[in-house]
């Protein structure tokens, strides 16, 4: 099997073999037995369930939670890969997510990308069971899990869903899960234990390198000189929009280098425009908050400097494993500072309702009203905020239905309310200990860096090939380049209208 | 390259924009009433502002705005007196604020500076229904397209990913005819659009773009690579989208191509002279809904639809709203209001009598006033 498996890959996607645990997985997919793959960043996790999908009759389904990613990946495997695959998701509207499903039913796709909330969807449930589900694929698959760093609501729903598609084999991929968290996906999704294929975690030519700084200027001052320095190209994670800001704005007073800044606040376009650049190695380092990353296929990352400490060790560990996927020798390091902590407690302090905002919810549920954006603004609260509450309402037994929410008993409801809060209280503790467990890896003294991480997901491994971290000892120049060369550029000196259109459109 | 003092230029320049849209607010309007200008808030009272003190080059203009940047330059402007804050007099009258000698001064010298009057003269009553937005993302799609056609090589990554926008342009080289037409006439087109316009404004709508031989570059990079504002650039570039929106227009036999760009067929994008949600409302009207009937579909109270109703007696003139006021009655509304010499509707409908509503009343009215609007 595995020689014809090969030959497929390279006839559909040009690559000559399989990474590790790839072949192992789809192994698994192609007896029609649920998987759950635990494959690096980077590691190829998209093969694993878009090979098959080419080779099995029906459709695949796979249920991504980010948008923008699955819009990429689709984008790419149709322009590169000429690969037949679509998505459905919110963004779309009444009229383009028809005609799409038309498609689907004359089959157009072998790939149908979804977002969770929409394969909730009744009609949708019935369209892809006339065509036939060939496999379903749960990308992300640790936000299935409470446990997990990443919990998403309308992933618990996914067993049920599965249910009415008839039960086709599941492919659940993840790069971060711990052992809890791995059982509750095998439990969840009807994954049976020994089907775990886990590629070593251990990144070996990664070096890892821990800074506490006394403050803020120290700190700024001491990454501004590692841009300038480190071997590109490189990222720069940033906890926040803002930080993310000032951060380029100081670099570019006197920096060398083509850097440029990258999150949630720019548009959509600028976002590509700086994506293309950086992986057309016209941007040397990205200065970004976590949105950027994520289904970025580059190779040659060289460094990922953490400009302040992260929410958790599995987004740490998400996020160094971008580095030197070519193998090749690359660096990481986390600087911190001793409140770095509050960032975070602040934003989660935002990113769950308050009683007095549960008050104004459940009294709007009483009304009836649809949330519509502008009502959620009259309370304070974000679309994310009332789709969690809405869960959680659901869960505790609040109906969903607005006629049999007014006809309950106000004791009843307020009991419900308490309920809503303790499931909250519950999530919120879980961060809480993420947070908690990073802040023990960035305090603890004298242990090795790379075992602490591998441990914490389960694996003993420890081997590197350059230097293993600052702990074990490290020297930095190995990785600081010999000469910078001024990457910034200027203007060009003459301008040709005419010229400059036949660059960019040459007859 | 003078990258370090950008921030003080830059602050200058933001500064003296505000300034120069706050000039005619000044005695009239609160703080805030240029920062909603500014930013384009789509509320009725913005809207009207901008028609009554002709501030069409400010609407919409910096979209992206922080709050807290707004507070800090006007703090700014405070603190180097070139305004001051008038208190509310009594009588429930808003504070406000005056433009001292200084601050006129300050604002003339920068925009003679920047040649300010130059990049805001495109801007008109017209100009503020384009839809820029739109125009710049089909034509950014379309030249990557064709470029990289020309390169015979279709495997990349659009850089606008919005469905629409792609199917657009999808059905611009989907027929074999109007695509060969494409990649003949656009370059030649491109240079007959911009070919008038100064070299720094080219450059910077090409310099944006992409193909198969250049990634595009941000405003923010341009601003850095020229050691210029962000905030001046993209006052450029926004004189270089209404200039060409405003040509193709008004020379569409010159650009038989280029101008399928500037041609709109969406009903869905919602009516610029209107709030956001009234124009959904107009949408609906369009289609033949009556009043409650629209409050039902879209959730919202019928007396928020009525709002929208008075709205659209005020800015849309072709609006037929004879469903809900006949014209005799119109009439026998403005006459009453003008023989009580009052616009308030209590007066009017004690007047009248209960043979006219109050959404009747206001429908007049709001007429009128639309009708002798500039």
């Amino acid at each position: 099997m595995k020689e014809g498996l090969e030959e497929q890959l390279h006839k559909h996607f040009g690559y000559p073999s399989f990474r590790p645990g790839q072949l192992e997985v789809i192994q698994y997919v192609m007896r029609g037995e649920s998987v759950l793959g635990m494959l690096a960043t980077g590691g190829g996790k998209s093969i694993t369930y878009q090979l098959p999908a080419m080779l099995l009759p029906g459709i695949t389904v796979v249920i991504s939670p980010l948008i923008s990613l699955m819009m990429d990946q689709v984008q790419q495997l149709r322009a590169i890969r000429r690969i037949p695959a679509t998505y459905l998701n919110s963004t779309l509207d009444q009229r383009d997510a028809r005609e799409i499903l038309r498609e689907i039913e004359r089959g157009t796709y072998k790939l149908l990308y979804i977002s969770p909330e929409k394969l909730q969807q009744p009609y949708i449930q019935t369209v892809l069971r006339r065509v036939g589900v060939a496999l379903i694929a749960v990308d992300e698959a640790h936000c299935i899990s409470q446990w997990g760093h990443d919990f998403r609501t309308d992933y618990l729903r996914l067993p049920e869903v599965i249910e009415k598609l008839g039960k086709p084999p599941v492919l659940a991929v993840t790069a971060t899960a711990t052992s809890a968290v791995q059982k509750e996906i095998c439990e969840l999704l009807g994954i049976k234990p020994e089907h775990i294929v886990q590629q070593p975690l251990n990144r070996d030519n990664i070096a890892i390198e821990r800074i506490a700084v006394p403050g803020e200027s120290e700190r700024r001052l001491q990454v501004l000189q590692l841009m300038d320095r480190l071997t590109g190209p490189g990222i720069v994670y940033c906890s926040t929009r803002q930080a993310v800001d000032v951060l380029v704005a100081s670099y570019q007073l006197e920096g060398k280098r083509s850097v440029h800044g990258y999150h949630g606040g720019m548009n959509s376009m600028e976002r590509m425009m700086i994506q293309a650049q950086f992986l057309a190695g016209e941007l040397e380092i990205i200065v970004a908050t976590n949105a950027f990353g994520m289904g970025i296929d580059k190779s040659d990352i060289r460094f990922v400097i953490h400009y302040q400490m992260p929410a958790s060790l599995e987004a740490y560990a998400q996020e160094i494993g971008r580095v030197g996927r070519d193998g090749k020798p690359g660096y990481a390091a986390l600087f911190y500072v001793w409140d770095d902590v509050q960032i975070h407690q602040h934003m989660m302090e935002r990113e769950y309702p308050n009683r007095q905002q549960l008050q104004q919810f459940t009294e709007l549920l009483l009304k009836g009203e649809p949330f519509t954006t502008e009502m959620l603004a009259s309370i304070d609260m974000t679309q994310d905020m009332a789709e969690l509450l809405l869960f959680y309402a659901e869960r505790v037994g609040i109906p969903s239905r607005s006629e049999a929410v007014a006809s309950m008993e106000p004791d009843a409801l307020r009991d419900c309310g308490d309920a809503i809060m303790r499931e909250l209280e519950v999530r919120k503790r879980l961060k809480q200990q993420k947070l908690a467990e990073m802040l023990d890896y960035v305090q603890e003294r004298e242990v090795c860096l790379r075992k602490r991480i591998n441990h914490y997901f389960g694996d003993s491994a420890a081997g590197f090939t350059l230097q293993c971290c600052s702990s074990c000892g490290l020297n930095r120049r190995v990785y600081e380049a010999e000469e910078v060369a001024w990457t910034k550029e200027s203007q060009e000196k003459n301008w040709d209208l005419l010229q400059a259109l036949s660059v960019l459109l040459p007859k | 390259m003078n990258s370090r003092n950008n921030g003080a230029q830059e602050q200058d320049f933001l500064l003296a924009v505000a300034l120069n849209a706050m000039i005619p607010l000044a005695n009239e309007r609160t703080l805030q009433a240029a920062y909603y200008i500014l930013r384009g808030r789509k509320a009725n009272q913005t809207l009207q502002d901008v028609h009554l003190y002709s501030l069409y080059p400010y609407y919409r203009l910096f979209p992206q705005l922080s709050k807290e940047n707004w507070d800090k330059i006007v703090s700014n402007l405070l603190q180097r007196k070139l305004i001051v804050e008038i208190e509310g007099a009594g009588g429930g009258r808003k504070p406000t604020f005056a433009v001292t000698a200084t601050g006129l001064h300050f604002a003339r010298e920068q925009f003679g500076m920047y040649q300010m009057h130059l990049w805001l003269a495109p801007f008109n009553q017209s100009s503020l229904t384009y839809n820029t937005e739109l125009f710049w993302q089909r034509l950014h799609l379309l030249v990557q397209t064709i470029s990289q056609m020309a390169a015979a090589s279709m495997n990349f990554i659009p850089v606008v990913s919005d469905r629409r926008i792609q199917q657009w342009v999808k059905m611009q080289v989907g027929d074999s005819r109007v695509r060969s037409g494409w990649k003949n006439h656009l370059a030649d087109e491109l240079y007959a659009l911009w070919a008038p316009f100064p070299a720094q404004v080219q450059r910077l709508m090409v310099a944006q773009l992409s193909g198969a031989a250049q990634t595009g570059k941000t405003l923010g990079q341009l601003a850095m690579q020229q050691g210029e504002s962000k905030f001046y650039l993209h006052v450029l570039f926004r004189f270089g989208l209404v200039s060409s929106i405003q040509r193709l227009h008004q020379e569409k036999e010159q650009f038989p191509y280029l101008h399928a760009l500037v041609q709109i067929h969406d009903p869905e994008n919602g009516d610029p002279r209107l709030s956001e949600s009234a124009s959904r409302t107009y949408a609906l009207i369009k289609r033949g809904y009556q009043k409650d009937k629209i409050a039902k579909l879209r959730g919202i109270k019928v007396s928020t639809v009525e709002d929208h109703l008075v709205e659209m007696a005020l800015r849309c003139r072709e609006w037929d709203c004879s469903d809900y006021l006949h014209a005799n009655q119109a009439a026998e509304i403005v006459s009453a209001s003008e023989k009580l010499g009052t616009s308030r509707l209590r007066m009017i409908k004690d007047h009248l009598g209960k043979d006219v509503s109050y959404l009747q009343i206001r429908l007049a009215l709001a007429q009128r006033q639309g009708e002798s609007a500039p």
